[in-house]
Formats: structure tokens, C-alpha cells, sequence
């Protein structure tokens, strides 16, 4: 009786056990999971390092209009504007950055910027081990929060460069 | 007129009876919205933002076209006012593009404070809002055409302020289009007022056009760097990797004697000061070649090169040559510096104007000078040579102006048919070198009137009647008369009774003559050994000095051993022989590798006028201050280089800046904070044990001296002239009034609206402009 | 050139030359020509504006102000030249009685000038003809020349001692110089807008000289008016509203044309009978009275007295005299887009509501005709011409906001039937209202 009391207990401790095997996990896996976060995930509203968007056709959205400069309770972000030309187009609008700092010594994520912000050009991405043992690379460049270019349209751009330059080529 | 007592929203105001209603509301702080209504242009109507409604009247009146009359009862807050204003702003949105974020108007914009102020941001139309392509009518006016709102100021500005015409309307209706005289350009003087006037971002600045935000800017007001008139400009400064740089120039708070105005190079030749080929660091000649070197070692080289000349040939082998761009501050201790330091009176400038002629001929007289405030407000106004439009753009607004709104009367003697010609009461045109001959002429001299030829003659005659019993006149003339001529010119605003003026071309020609930039002149036109300054600085070189021309051959002979040259380019000024400076050790304060700097043994590379602090006295006389704004890692001002050569002379700086005694200087003023650079001030006041208020680079110490020392300038108000204002100073008529010899040495600059001697060859917008002009033929010109 | 109608009610005063060849000088002095003009002469001023006084004859342009009155306003003394100018830019909708005077009967109009520079002192008259009647321009141009051969006109006139030049002018094509002091500028050579007033042209006008400028028709009236004396002229009309008027009868009635009526004609007899009725036999369906600017009014609402001060009391205004009838075929958001699309067109650009206003609504009526209106556009249309209605520089922006308020309010429904993507109800007869017989 006492064995058979014994082995039940067991059976429904283990229980607990077996079940929670066939659930999802809770626990993540960081940092050794899978994807740009190393398994760390996010609820979608979650702050982290900033994302400059860039449109269906791959122009960048921002148009240096430093509203989120202006918005930015801290003072960190640094922008300079310059204009698209017919050959050098940046941004869908008549100018684009082509400067455009964020100093995360001094971001405090508060998510003004992105309120700011009349294209919707800048976000907040999920980026979040910010960590450096040297501040001077806390001051990051335009090239460091922009959305990657997505392949398809980088294909088509190259592509079109390369018939750009096809008749050079032939000289 | 008489006074009149109106009522605004229950206020009871009382106003001369025909002010207009939107003036009298706005003088007691009632707001009365308004894009076409603009002070001292014609009336519109056409904006309707301004309807309010007035009691006994059917329908809502615009307050910019009703003169005010007795009992009137006006309400401006009542909900059909508001509505009228909301419904205006819808119209007016309907077909407005929202690109707000890239528009450079964007958050001075007078249509966005109205929307934020009265609503009307919703869309009540589905159609597609008219878009027309943005234009670029000249290198620095840009028009952006679905912006625009049709207020017509621009047309006006241009046409009635500015007296160009070159903009106008097209089309009717909604097609309605703003447009350039030359269909899809613009010929005119690029001066840019339209693009100021503009209420919203229709008209854009080449030079402004996309770069910052206005938030985004520091805004510092100072005086324009370039012709002789002084308009005061606000230089808006934006941080940037070699220092502050200057985005913009604008005159935004409208103040100081140019209210509106300012020309191309107010607003646009401010680029010089970030050209790339600005001077960063020190040049030494090593080898035959000019090679960089540190401030130390340069400053060093010069400190004691000039020392031993001092020392073994006499203060008299070294020359100083002053700069028409620097300020009376710098102009004062350069002149002090070469008396008391170096033992030398060879000082001298480039003289644009002979002021000093001028400051001897009024000698005993009760005429007086006038300030430009004065041209703008006199009831007579005689201008004998020079040409404004070109040389001179703010006095001829003022006179322009004058004649527009005060009805006053021009009389215009000239050897050309300038183009104030057309504001002219009588235009007489004299043979070219007989300016004075014909001010004589008018102040009754029968004598001359040979001179000046018969045509000239007759319209003398004529002229000379129709000055008989002018009121309140003032005399200005170019530098055409010079020397012992000049007395013809005083006699006449004497027998006038009316004040003079004399035009000299660069920012500060007038303070370098106050300040005695002059072989045989010290500061207020006093003789070299004028016991004002002995008593102060101790003994001085009694016997004049060598003049440039002087200089050069002593320099042939290889008596002049030594040159300063600061801010000054005579090898171009006065044709000077390169091969003739090649014994001198000379040395050169510049802002560009000029030709009298590549001659050079060292180059010390200055920093201009929008980065350093002091005053300028602009060619009427009148005292402005002048506000650091931009900086350039590397370059000192001269002030700072006169003082550490004077330092590393050993001489004693204290002697050189007056420090205590007088009014307390404000810390910090040639090199602010704000650069964010290591306070050179602070670390120099430690090393010398210096009171902590005042140091020997501070220019404010030195004006305290001019103040105290140089006739004229003691009345004005320094609170005055430090919050921005004009102050009239008098060194001319209250000084000593010694005339200097030579009055061949003075050779006007020739400028025209697009060149501002050496320093507009390196505005690249000058140059666009002026390249822009040169690929229209010559026979499509429009006539001026 | 357009065929003369005419009635048994009419009583011919200013058209009683009409298609008698009095555009031939010597025909015109047959039929007492240039008689009125020496009776002022002998008269001396004072005499004339008492007359004009005594005849209540109103301003036949539109707004109906006494002529006489008008003409007492302009200073005795003035240090600047004084001019009369004769506004013939007819380009109102509906209107061309000017066209006929000026065809028919061009040295009345000359007289007028003449009659209206000796009341006021002025040396100097302009004619000023709509860009569009070129012919008109070789008839005046034709009769100015016979006055002078004449001697009626330039050096001392009928040898009295008297200097008077009347010179013929031609604008461009824009409605908008039918203003008085856009006509100005216009004949200043600029750009034609309005001007600010006051001051008012009797005071400032011309190059700046004291001015008086009236219609054809009330010019045209003038000689009548001193030939008949002041009180013959004001018993032809009602009281307060003196003379006769030319009525331009349009639209869709059985007898277009002008007709010459005393003022206070009843608006129904004038379309039943002087009209002779709704053309096909279709119903009456509305009635524009006084230029395409005006209200317009339903069928059950034009048993009216045709002068200034009962039209105004019915809501609408007398205008420029052009009756336009539509019948119960005609699409009114048609009509209203049709309007509209004109004032567009001649709106100057020069203040916002005016110029933004025609256009968006010019743009919504497009839509909205052509089916792809909401209910929004109803109100929004109405709220556009009320926001302009009053607010203008000048009276363009009432002109095409009135219709469109009265339209809407009279005929919500139809609008309302426009809704949702419906086609016009009256598609298939929608093409009568381009085909208006609309005589300007």
C-alpha cells in the first residue's frame, strides 16, 4: 500500500513535470538563442534602440525636419540636412539626413522622437544590449539605425546601376 | 491730425484720427491677423484675415484699409470674426501643401501660427490640391510655387520699397502665379527682401534652403561685415565640427537703422566665413615657402623679429598697415600698438573716403554730420557723387524710402544717371571731377559754374532755386570730392543748414579714420602730439609717419624693415610691386592666402568680424555693436594677435589695455563659451595674475578707453550701442579736425551690389550670382 | 447681330432707335439726335443733375444707385483732371442689352457721355467696351469719328466755347474690369483689380482725378432724360425706381430678347406673355432676374413687381436685367456647376475666399454632378459660399456665392437625388443647360 502510495506520488509530481515538458517554454533562451536578439524576445511596444524606416521603394523616410531633435527631451540627437538632387536621391521628400546622430549616453528611451516624428521615419526597434566599455561609441551614426535595405530592392537598385554603367563599360 | 477715441472690444483707445485700425489694435496688444498687410507698403485688402467687424457697418471691414474715425466701435473677438478668420485659413489651406516637416519656413511660419491660432485643420475637400514645380529663379531665390498664398508682399517690396519691379502676377484666378521679370529667372539686385517679406516658405534662400530649423539655430545680432552702411543683421548660428558656423543672415527682429532691409550681401556673404580656403593656422616661411606652423612659434617669430628691428634700427623700420574691417576696438589698439609699442607713426589703411578733410573743413562751422536715421527723415536730401544703389544699398533704401512715405526731395548731382535718377525732384549730370565744383555752384559760387559745362549749369541754377529755404536737409557726397574740395561741400550744408555726410566704402572706413589710422593723425583727428593721448599713453613719435605709398618706397630703399599688415590686401589696393616687400619681414593678419599674404614671411590667420566682439562705425557716423557669432577652430582675432605680440615684446599689456577705471567690461566677449573650446580668457587671467573682471583681451576695455579719450564718441550709450542700437558719434565735427596730405591716396573701392572688395571674392554666393549674370547676353539686358 | 423682338407692352425710351439705322450720324440727328446735349449746354449743370435728380433713374449696371446722386458726389474744384468713363464690359450672364444700345444706338451713348461731363466738369470721357464685342468697337470707333467731323465733339463744341474729348476703349476679355475700379485700372494699363475704396471714384478715380462712371444703359437713358425732362422720365417706372428698362428675356421661353419695360413689370406676365411662355411646353421650373450673380427664385415664388426694392425684399436683386427661365428639364446642380465654372473662370485671383472659394467649389460641383458626391459636399458647399459670401474685395465673390446659396436652399433635393453615385436624374436631358440660348 505504502509502495503503491509512493509510486502515485511520484506519478503526480511527475506529472507536473511531464506536463510542463509538452508546454511552450517560458524561460527564454537568451543569449543563446536564435535570431538578432540571441532568443531575448519582446513585447512590441518595448523601447529599444532606434530604427530609421525606410519606404515601399527603399528611400529612407526621414526628411530632416529635426522635429524629433526639437522633441527630444534629453538633447541627443543631431541632425544635418541636405537636399535631393535628380541624380542623388535619399528620401522621398526634398531633403533627406545626411547626418543623423543619436548620443545614447543621453537617450533616455522615452519614445518622444518616434511621437514626433510626421513620417513615421524613426522607431523604436527592439535593439537593446547597448552595453560598450568606450562612451564614444555610444554616439550612433545614421548607418547604425537604418533599416536594412530590403533584398529584393537592393537587387533592383543594383541591377539598375549596373545598366547604368553597362555602356561605360563597353568603352 | 487730431486725436480720436475708438472702441475695441469694449477698450476705449484713442489714435490720431486716420491711423489704420489694425495699427491701433495692435498698439494695445489686440491681435489682428494678416498675411497681405505689411508697415510702409501700399495696401492690399486682398488676404481678408483681417475682417473684423465695426458697428454701424452691413458688412465685416478689413482693419488694415480703415482709418480710424470718432466713436467708432470695433469687435474683433465675436464668433463671426473668428469664423471669418478660420474660413480665410481654410481657403487658404485647401490648395496649401502640408510638407510643413521639409519646408524651411516650417515653425516661423505665419500661416502655421494662424492655423495653431484659429483651427480650420480639418479637410473638407477630396480633390487633388493644384502642384506646380518648384523653381529656382536665381542662384539665391528659390520659389516654391504650390505654397504660396498671394499676399503680394513680395511684388510690393520689390516693386515700391526696392524700386527693382522684378516680380509681378500671372494668371487669374486660382491659376494666379507670382513671377520673375525675365520668365523663368530673375534679373535684380538679389537683395533677397522678398524671401524675408515672405510670410510663409514660397520664397526660399539658396543659401538657407534646407540646411537647419529655425529652432535649431542661436540667433546673435551684429553688424554686416561688408559695405560702409552698418545694417544691422542676426546671423543665425548653428554648432558644426569647426566651431559655430553661420547658416543664415537675416535682420529677423527688424530692428537697428536698416528696419527691414538688407542686401545680397547682408544676407548671403556671410558664406565667406566658412570658405575653404580660410587660413586655420599660422604660415611661417621656411625655405621659401610658406609652411604651418603653431601660433607659439609663429606669434614668438614675429615678437621678436620686430624687437630687435625696434631695438637696432629705430620704431621708424617698421610699418603698420590697418584693415577697414576690423573693429575701432582693434583699429584703436593697433594704432596705439604701433605708437607706443613699435615707437612708430608709420600707420596707415586703406582710405576709401577722405574723412579727415571732412573733420577739418567742418573746423568752425555749425554743420553737423548726419546719421543714417537722419537720411531716412530729412525733408531735403542733396547727394553729390557716388552711387548708393550699388555701393551703398541701405542709404539708398533710405533715401528711396524717404522719398516714397515722407514725400521728401532728392537732389541728385552726379557725373553718371544713377538709378536714384528716378526719385530724383532734379537730376543734374556733371562732367566727371566736377562734383565740387558744383557744390560750390549751388552754394552760390557763380564763379564755377564754368566748370561744370552749360546743360550741368542751367540745372544747377535750377536746383539751386528749389533748394532755397529747404528744411531739414542733409548733404551726402561720394568720394568724388576730397582734400581742400571737400570745404565746397561743407559750405554748402552750411548755407543749407544742413547736415553732411561723407560715403566711404567698407564695414568700418569710418572707425579706422576715428581711430587714426593715419601716419600723421592719432584717434579724433588730432595731431600726433596731441597732449590727449601724451598725457595717457606717455611719449609718442612726434614726427609723422610714412603713408602706404611712403612705406612701399621705403621698403624699395630697405628702410621699412618691418610690416604689420592686418586685414588689408595694398599689393592689389595700391599696385605694390611684389618684388618691392621682399626685404620686408612681413607679416600678415588674414582671413584668405591674398596676394599681399603669399608674399608673406609669417601669415597669422584672423578671424573675421562675425567671429570676434567689439564695435563698427559705419560711414554716417553711427556706432553699432558687433556680436561674435560663428568660430573657426584656429583662427584668433586680431585684437588677441596684437596683444600676445605685444606680450612677447615684453612690453607691459596693461599699459596697452587700460584694465580697471571706467566702466567694467563684460567677461568673455571675444571668446565666449560658447564654442565650448577651453576659455583662453581664463587660462591667461590665471597666469597673470589678473583681476578676474577685466583681461587684456577684452575689446570692451579698450572702448572704454575710445570713450574716454577719443572726442565724439563719449556721449553714446553703451547700454545703447550693447543692446543693439545705433548711436550717432561725432569724432569728425568734436575732434581736433586735422586734415591728413595726400588726398590721392584715397582710392574708392568700385564695388558694385555683388563684390565687396577682397573678402567677396571668396563668397561663393557672390560669385554665383555674379556667374549667373554673365550667361545672359548683353543686348537681352533690361535696362536699369 | 442679333434679331429685334419686340411687344405692345414695351414702351421704347432707350431702345426707340432700335433697327432705325441711327448708327449713321445723319440719321440719328433725324431722330432728335444731339439735341439733349445742347439743351445741357444752354442748361448749365445745376440744371442736369436737378433733372437726373428728378428722374430717379438708377444705375442700370447692377446695383441700382441714382445716377444723379452719383454725379452731385464728384467736387466742383479738383486740382486733377475730371473724367467720365461709360462701363460697357458686359459680360454678366444673361445680360446684352448694352450690346444692342451700342449696336443701334451709339451716339446716344456718346450723348450720354457728352451730358455727363458737362454736369460734372469733366473734359474728357471714355467708352469702354468689353473685349469680346469687336464689332461694337468699329461702330463707336466710326461714330466718335462723325462727332468730331462734326464738330460735336474735341475743340469748343457746338461753338460754345466748351472743350470735350470722348475717346473708345477695349478691355481683354475678364469679367472682372465690369467692376468699376478694376475698369479703372484697366484702363490705366494694369493688371485689372479692384481698388481699395473708399476713396470712391466720384473722389479719387481715373489717374486720380474725381470720375463718374455709369452703364450704357443709364448713359443712354441721360439724353432721353433731358429731352423729356426728369418727372416725364420718373412717371414711366414705380416710385423710386424711374424709367424703363431693358430686359434681356433668356433662356428656355418661346421669344427670347430684349424687351424695354417700364420697372415694376410683373416677372410671371413678362415670361408668359412678353416671352410667350415656357418653350416645348414644359413647365416653369425657376427664374434667374437679374444676371446669372443674383438668387434665384422657384416658379411659385415670381409673381414680383420687376424693380430694385421689391426684388431685394423677395431675396434676390434686380441686377443687370437679364431673366433667366429655366424650365422644369433643367438640372439645377447643373446649372449651379455651370455658373460656378464661370465665376471661376473670371474670378481674378486677387483675394483668397474669392479665388479659393470658386475654385473649390468649382471642383466639388464637377463631382458631384458627375455622381461621385457624399452627403458632406451639400453642406460643405454651402458653407464654402457663405464663408465667401461678403467677405471679398469685391462683389465677384458675392456674385458666384449667391446662386449657389440660393440654389441649394431652393433645391436640396435634386442636390440630395445627386447622392451616393446616382447619375443626374435629368442626364438624358442634361445637355438643355449647355445649350441655354444664353445671349451674351
Amino acid at each position: 500500500m505504502n509502495a503503491i502510495r509512493a509510486i502515485g506520488g511520484i506519478l503526480k509530481g511527475m506529472s507536473v513535470t511531464f506536463r510542463e515538458m509538452f508546454r511552450p517554454t517560458i524561460v527564454e533562451n537568451y543569449p543563446d538563442g536564435a535570431g538578432p536578439y540571441k532568443g531575448a524576445r519582446f513585447e512590441p511596444r518595448f523601447r529599444g534602440l532606434h530604427v530609421l524606416q525606410r519606404d515601399e521603394s527603399g528611400l529612407e523616410k526621414c526628411v530632416a525636419c529635426f522635429l524629433c531633435a526639437a522633441a527630444c527631451p534629453s538633447n541627443c540627437i543631431y541632425i544635418e540636412a541636405a537636399e535631393n538632387t535628380a541624380e542623388r536621391r535619399i528620401s522621398g521628400a526634398e531633403r533627406y539626413a545626411e547626418v543623423y546622430n543619436i548620443d545614447y549616453n543621453r537617450c533616455i528611451f522615452c519614445g518622444f522622437c518616434v511621437e514626433a516624428c510626421p513620417t513615421d521615419a524613426i522607431t523604436h526597434g527592439h535593439g537593446f544590449e547597448l552595453a560598450t566599455f568606450n562612451a564614444s561609441n555610444l554616439v550612433y551614426r545614421k548607418e547604425q539605425l537604418l533599416a536594412p535595405m530590403p533584398k529584393e530592392i537592393q537587387s533592383a537598385v543594383q541591377r539598375e546601376e549596373l545598366r547604368a554603367h553597362a555602356p561605360e563599360m563597353a568603352h | 491730425m487730431a486725436d480720436v477715441t475708438i472702441t475695441i472690444d469694449g477698450n476705449k483707445v484713442t489714435a490720431p484720427a486716420g491711423t489704420l485700425l489694425i495699427e491701433v489694435c495692435k498698439s494695445i496688444g489686440t491681435e489682428v491677423p494678416a498675411f497681405c498687410y505689411y508697415p510702409g507698403l501700399s495696401l492690399q485688402a486682398a488676404c481678408r484675415m483681417c475682417l473684423v467687424e465695426i458697428e454701424k457697418m452691413p458688412k465685416m471691414q478689413t482693419a488694415c484699409t480703415v482709418p480710424i474715425s470718432e466713436g467708432m466701435v470695433v469687435h474683433t473677438t465675436t464668433d463671426k470674426v473668428r469664423q471669418a478668420r478660420k474660413s480665410t485659413l481654410e481657403f487658404l489651406l485647401g490648395n496649401h501643401p502640408l510638407d510643413c516637416p521639409v519646408c524651411d519656413a516650417g515653425g516661423e511660419c505665419e500661416l502655421q501660427d494662424m492655423t495653431f491660432s484659429y483651427g480650420a485643420a480639418e479637410s473638407k475637400f477630396m480633390e487633388a490640391k493644384l502642384h506646380r514645380d518648384e523653381q529656382q529663379w536665381s542662384p539665391v531665390v528659390f520659389f516654391d510655387r504650390p505654397r504660396c498664398i498671394l499676399c503680394y508682399r513680395c511684388v510690393r517690396v520689390c516693386g515700391e520699397a526696392m524700386d527693382v519691379w522684378a516680380l509681378g502676377v500671372q494668371n487669374r484666378g486660382s491659376a494666379s502665379i507670382i513671377a520673375p521679370n525675365e520668365g523663368d529667372h530673375l534679373e535684380c539686385e538679389e537683395c533677397g527682401m522678398c524671401i524675408d517679406i515672405c510670410p510663409v516658405g514660397a520664397l526660399t534662400s539658396g543659401a538657407y534652403r534646407y540646411k537647419t530649423r529655425p529652432w535649431e539655430m542661436k540667433h546673435v545680432g551684429t553688424t554686416c561685415m561688408h559695405c560702409g552702411d552698418g545694417c544691422k543683421t542676426t546671423l543665425g548660428v548653428r554648432r558644426h565640427e569647426t566651431g559655430m558656423q553661420i547658416v543664415r543672415g537675416d535682420n529677423r527682429d527688424k530692428s537697428g537703422i536698416n528696419g527691414d532691409f538688407l542686401c545680397i550681401k547682408g544676407r548671403y556673404a556671410f558664406d565667406v566665413t566658412h570658405s575653404d580656403e580660410r587660413l586655420t593656422q599660422p604660415l611661417v616661411r621656411h625655405e621659401g615657402r610658406l609652411t604651418p606652423a603653431t601660433w607659439e612659434a609663429a606669434l614668438e617669430l614675429v615678437a621678436s623679429t620686430f624687437k630687435r628691428i625696434r631695438d637696432e634700427h629705430g620704431g621708424s623700420a617698421i610699418g603698420v598697415i590697418g584693415s577697414n574691417r576690423t573693429t575701432n576696438e582693434e583699429n584703436y589698439l593697433l594704432q596705439k600698438f604701433a605708437r607706443v609699442v613699435l615707437g612708430s607713426n608709420n600707420i596707415d589703411h586703406h582710405r576709401t573716403a577722405d574723412f579727415p578733410a571732412l573733420a577739418a573743413a567742418l573746423k568752425n562751422t555749425q554743420v553737423r554730420t548726419a546719421g543714417m536715421r537722419d537720411v531716412f527723415n530729412a525733408k531735403t536730401i542733396l547727394l553729390i557723387g557716388n552711387n548708393p544703389t550699388d555701393q551703398h544699398p541701405l542709404l539708398a533704401w533710405q533715401i528711396r524710402n524717404n522719398v516714397r512715405l515722407h514725400k521728401a526731395r532728392l537732389f541728385v548731382v552726379n557725373a553718371q544717371d544713377i538709378k536714384l535718377h528716378r526719385q530724383a525732384t532734379a537730376f543734374a549730370q556733371v562732367p566727371s571731377g566736377s562734383e565740387a565744383f558744383a557744390a560750390a555752384f549751388l552754394a552760390g559760387n557763380d564763379s564755377v559754374g564754368e566748370s561744370v559745362g552749360g546743360d550741368a549749369r542751367n540745372a544747377l541754377l535750377a536746383m539751386r532755386q528749389a533748394l532755397k529755404g529747404a528744411e531739414e536737409a542733409v548733404v551726402i557726397f561720394g568720394s568724388e570730392i576730397r582734400g581742400a574740395q571737400v570745404k565746397a561741400a561743407v559750405n554748402l550744408a552750411s548755407a543749407l543748414n544742413a547736415k553732411i555726410a561723407c560715403l566711404g566704402d567698407y564695414a568700418n572706413s569710418r572707425g579706422a579714420a576715428d581711430m587714426g589710422l593715419y601716419p600723421d593723425l592719432l584717434p579724433g583727428y588730432a595731431q600726433t602730439s596731441s597732449e590727449i593721448f601724451t598725457g595717457h599713453w606717455g611719449a609718442l613719435p612726434e614726427q609723422p609717419g610714412w603713408n602706404i605709398e611712403q612705406m612701399v618706397n621705403a621698403a624699395r630703399d630697405g628702410q621699412l624693415r618691418a610690416l604689420l599688415c592686418v586685414g588689408s590686401n595694398p599689393v592689389v589696393r595700391y599696385n605694390v610691386d611684389p618684388f618691392v616687400l621682399q626685404k620686408t619681414f612681413l607679416v600678415v593678419n588674414e582671413m584668405f592666402m591674398t596676394e599681399t599674404a603669399s608674399l608673406a614671411t609669417v601669415v597669422l590667420p584672423a578671424a573675421c568680424a562675425y567671429e570676434k566682439s567689439g564695435t563698427f562705425t559705419n560711414t554716417m557716423g553711427d556706432l553699432q555693436v558687433v556680436k561674435k557669432a560663428g568660430d573657426l577652430a584656429g583662427t584668433k582675432p586680431d585684437f588677441e594677435i596684437v596683444i600676445e605680440i605685444a606680450d612677447r615684446m615684453g612690453f607691459d599689456v596693461r599699459k596697452l589695455v587700460s584694465l580697471g577705471g571706467g566702466t567694467r567690461a563684460d567677461m568673455g566677449q571675444s571668446r565666449g563659451a560658447q564654442t565650448g573650446e577651453a576659455d583662453r580668457h581664463a587660462v591667461w587671467l590665471e597666469a597673470q595674475n589678473l583681476e578676474p573682471r577685466m583681461t587684456p583681451f577684452d575689446p570692451a576695455a579698450v572702448l572704454d578707453e575710445i570713450q574716454r579719450l577719443v572726442p565724439g564718441y563719449g556721449e553714446a550709450s553703451r547700454l545703447n550701442v550693447a543692446a543693439g542700437n545705433d548711436e550717432h558719434t561725432t569724432a569728425l565735427e568734436a575732434g581736433q579736425g586735422s586734415a591728413t596730405s595726400d588726398p590721392d591716396l584715397v582710392v574708392p573701392s568700385e564695388d558694385t551690389l555683388f563684390t565687396s572688395g577682397t573678402l567677396g571674392r571668396y563668397s561663393n554666393t557672390l560669385h554665383s550670382v555674379i556667374e549667373s549674370r554673365r550667361k545672359v547676353p548683353a543686348d537681352k539686358k533690361t535696362p536699369v | 447681330m442679333a434679331d429685334l423682338v419686340s411687344h405692345p407692352d414695351e414702351v421704347k425710351v432707350v431702345s426707340q432707335r432700335f433697327g432705325k439705322g441711327a448708327a449713321a450720324m445723319d440719321r440719328y440727328l433725324e431722330l432728335d439726335g444731339y439735341k439733349a446735349v445742347q439743351k445741357a449746354l444752354a442748361s448749365g449743370p445745376e440744371w442736369i443733375i436737378n433733372e437726373m435728380k428728378a428722374s430717379n433713374l438708377r444705375g442700370r449696371g447692377g446695383a441700382g444707385f441714382p445716377t444723379g446722386m452719383k454725379w452731385s458726389f464728384v467736387p466742383k474744384e479738383s486740382a486733377k483732371p475730371k473724367y467720365v468713363l461709360c462701363n460697357g464690359d458686359e459680360s454678366e450672364p444673361g445680360t446684352c442689352k448694352d450690346r444692342l444700345i451700342l449696336e443701334h444706338d451709339p451716339h446716344a451713348v456718346i450723348e450720354g457721355v457728352m451730358i455727363a461731363a458737362l454736369a460734372v466738369g469733366a473734359k474728357t470721357g471714355f467708352i469702354y467696351i468689353r473685349g469680346e464685342y469687336r464689332y461694337l468697337v468699329d461702330i463707336m470707333r466710326k461714330a466718335i469719328a462723325e462727332a468730331y467731323a462734326r464738330g460735336f465733339l474735341g475743340k469748343n463744341i457746338f461753338g460754345s466755347g466748351v472743350d470735350l474729348d470722348v475717346r473708345w476703349h477695349t478691355g481683354a476679355g475678364a469679367y472682372e474690369v465690369g467692376e468699376e475700379s478694376a475698369l479703372m485700372e484697366s484702363l490705366e494699363g494694369k493688371r485689372g483689380i479692384p481698388r481699395i475704396r473708399p476713396p470712391f471714384p466720384a473722389v479719387v478715380g481715373l489717374w486720380g482725378g474725381p470720375t463718374v462712371i455709369n452703364n450704357v444703359e443709364t448713359l443712354a437713358s441721360v439724353p432721353h432724360v433731358i429731352l423729356g425732362g426728369g418727372e416725364w422720365y420718373a412717371k414711366l417706372g414705380t416710385p423710386k425706381n424711374g424709367g424703363t428698362r431693358l430686359f434681356c428675356l433668356s433662356g428656355h421661353v418661346q421669344k427670347p430678347g430684349v424687351y424695354e419695360l417700364p420697372l415694376g413689370y410683373n416677372l410671371r406676365k413678362m415670361i408668359d406673355d412678353v416671352g410667350g411662355g415656357i418653350w416645348k411646353g414644359h413647365k416653369l421650373k425657376a427664374v434667374v432676374p437679374g444676371g446669372s450673380s443674383v438668387p434665384i427664385l422657384k416658379a411659385d415664388e415670381i409673381d414680383l413687381a420687376m424693380d430694385f426694392d421689391t426684388l431685394m425684399k423677395a431675396g434676390t436683386f434686380l441686377g443687370s436685367g437679364g431673366v433667366i427661365v429655366l424650365d422644369d428639364h433643367t438640372c439645377i446642380v447643373k446649372f449651379c456647376l455651370r455658373t460656378t465654372k464661370f465665376y471661376q473662370h473670371e474670378s481674378c485671383g486677387w483675394c483668397i475666399p474669392c479665388r479659393e472659394g470658386t475654385d473649390w467649389m468649382k471642383k466639388t460641383l464637377v463631382r458631384f454632378h458627375a455622381g461621385g458626391g457624399i452627403k458632406r459636399d451639400i453642406d460643405n458647399l454651402n458653407y464654402l459660399a457663405e464663408n465667401m459670401l461678403g467677405r471679398t474685395f469685391c462683389p465677384l465673390g458675392d456674385a458666384a456665392a449667391m446662386p449657389v446659396i440660393g440654389m441649394i436652399k431652393k433645391f436640396r433635393e435634386e442636390f440630395e437625388a445627386h447622392l451616393e453615385g446616382r447619375p443626374c436624374p435629368f442626364e438624358e436631358h442634361g445637355a438643355a443647360v449647355e445649350q441655354l440660348p444664353v445671349l451674351a
